[in-house]
């Protein structure tokens, strides 16, 4: 029984009391007060202290699922009070996502996807800009990608969807807001990139008639599409969208090239 | 809505990222002594969990932005090592999220 008791941890009582707050209390009915009031007292100047209640705050797989909106408003609120805190949070959320690309391990799937979801509510409670979210929504598609099919990433796996569920959660909590100014034409732009990543994936050799490409993506990408942008319309094939990122980069191109004319053309294309 | 700020400064707040799950910050600051000037600068400790470490990282918000790059040449896969001798090459970069505290010290608005 020494080896079974060497795994329990035992826990100061100010950390238990923490975690007792955020993930038992947090999400039962008028709790939400009560558990900021706590947080608000807690002894921020003491580094220790801080630093703990920050980690706690900044897991949100610990967490229930649907509570992780309640989380994201809570760090809202508490961040009037202790500013450090929200900015740190963000940075950890941010890490943490980076940090789970390139260590693409299944076990923490759950993980990935609550920190995605956290990082969508966080923007929703207006702690990060759109700009943040939109470069984790490209990492997303671009970091470790292969996009020659003759070269396997290891980071991106042919038959791992999980960077599609991570667009989709994002995309899915946040991406209603991306209705107007640049916010808008950043979703338009990224949505062509999207597509074109989801049709290369599912072109993949990897996908048979045994093994097909799950449809849950497939409609996940479809309702998103129609719920953020129901004018739109999908691309039907690999080349359509291909053809679609290709057009998008050359009239960036010229845009770039008009407004910085020193640039030559055939040096940024080569 | 759009919320993004019209006004874009240049990045300046910096990321080491990938050191030593079980460095600590004084061993850090020793290790990349003279800390750049700065007005903003944290270190938090990584967890050594499920087997799959959490990385030690820094943030350094650089006064000279000029000394970003002599400081990336420096440090980007600089190897640095746990007591064990395990090799940690760091990863230098633009922090992805820009924004740093008014006030930075830690409780510095008091809430009563």
């Amino acid at each position: 029984s020494s080896a079974r008791s060497s795994h329990i941890k035992i826990r100061p009582p100010l950390h238990q009391y923490i975690r007792h707050l955020l993930y038992v209390e947090l999400g039962n009915k008028g709790s939400t007060n009560k558990i900021l009031k706590q947080l608000r007292k807690l002894n921020w100047k003491d580094p220790e202290v801080a630093s703990y209640a920050i980690r706690c705050l900044t897991s949100a797989w610990k967490v229930k699922f649907p509570n992780i909106r309640t989380l994201a408003g809570v760090v809202a609120e508490l961040t009037l009070y202790q500013e450090f805190v929200g900015h740190r949070i963000v940075d950890a959320v941010l890490e943490d996502i980076r940090w789970s690309l390139e260590f693409p391990i299944s076990k923490f799937n759950q993980r990935r996807v609550s920190m995605a979801k956290y990082l969508a509510e966080l923007y929703n409670y207006r702690m990060v800009e759109s700009s943040v979210v939109f470069k984790v929504l490209y990492t997303c598609i671009t970091f470790a990608v292969s996009y020659d099919r003759n070269v396997e990433s290891e980071l991106d796996q042919p038959d791992n969807l999980m960077r599609l569920r991570l667009v989709l959660t994002i995309l899915d909590t946040c991406g209603v807001f991306f209705s107007s100014g640049l916010a808008k034409k950043r979703l338009d732009c990224y949505l062509v990139y999207l597509q074109y990543y989801h049709l290369f994936k599912r072109s993949l050799p990897v996908w048979t008639e045994d093994n097909p490409f799950p449809v849950a993506i497939d409609f996940g990408i479809k309702d998103m599409l129609l719920s953020l942008r129901p004018k739109l319309k999908p691309y039907k094939t690999l080349q359509e969208a291909a053809d679609a990122v290709e057009n998008l980069e050359k009239e960036l191109m010229n845009k770039l090239s008009q407004a910085m004319p020193e640039l030559r053309m055939d040096m940024v294309t080569a | 809505k759009d919320r993004t700020k019209s006004k874009e400064k240049p990045p300046s707040k910096v990321i080491i990222r990938r050191l030593p799950p079980t460095m600590t910050e004084e061993v850090f600051l020793e290790q990349i002594s003279p800390l750049p000037d700065n007005d903003f600068f944290y270190f938090v400790k990584g967890e050594q969990q499920f087997g799959v470490p959490t990385f030690s990282r820094a943030y350094i918000n650089f006064l000279n932005l000029e000394e970003i790059f002599t400081f990336q040449d420096k440090f980007d896969g600089y190897v640095f090592l746990d007591q064990k001798g395990t090799e940690y090459p760091a990863v230098v970069e633009f922090a992805p999220y820009q924004r740093i505290p008014l006030r930075h010290e830690p409780g510095a608005k008091e809430d009563k």
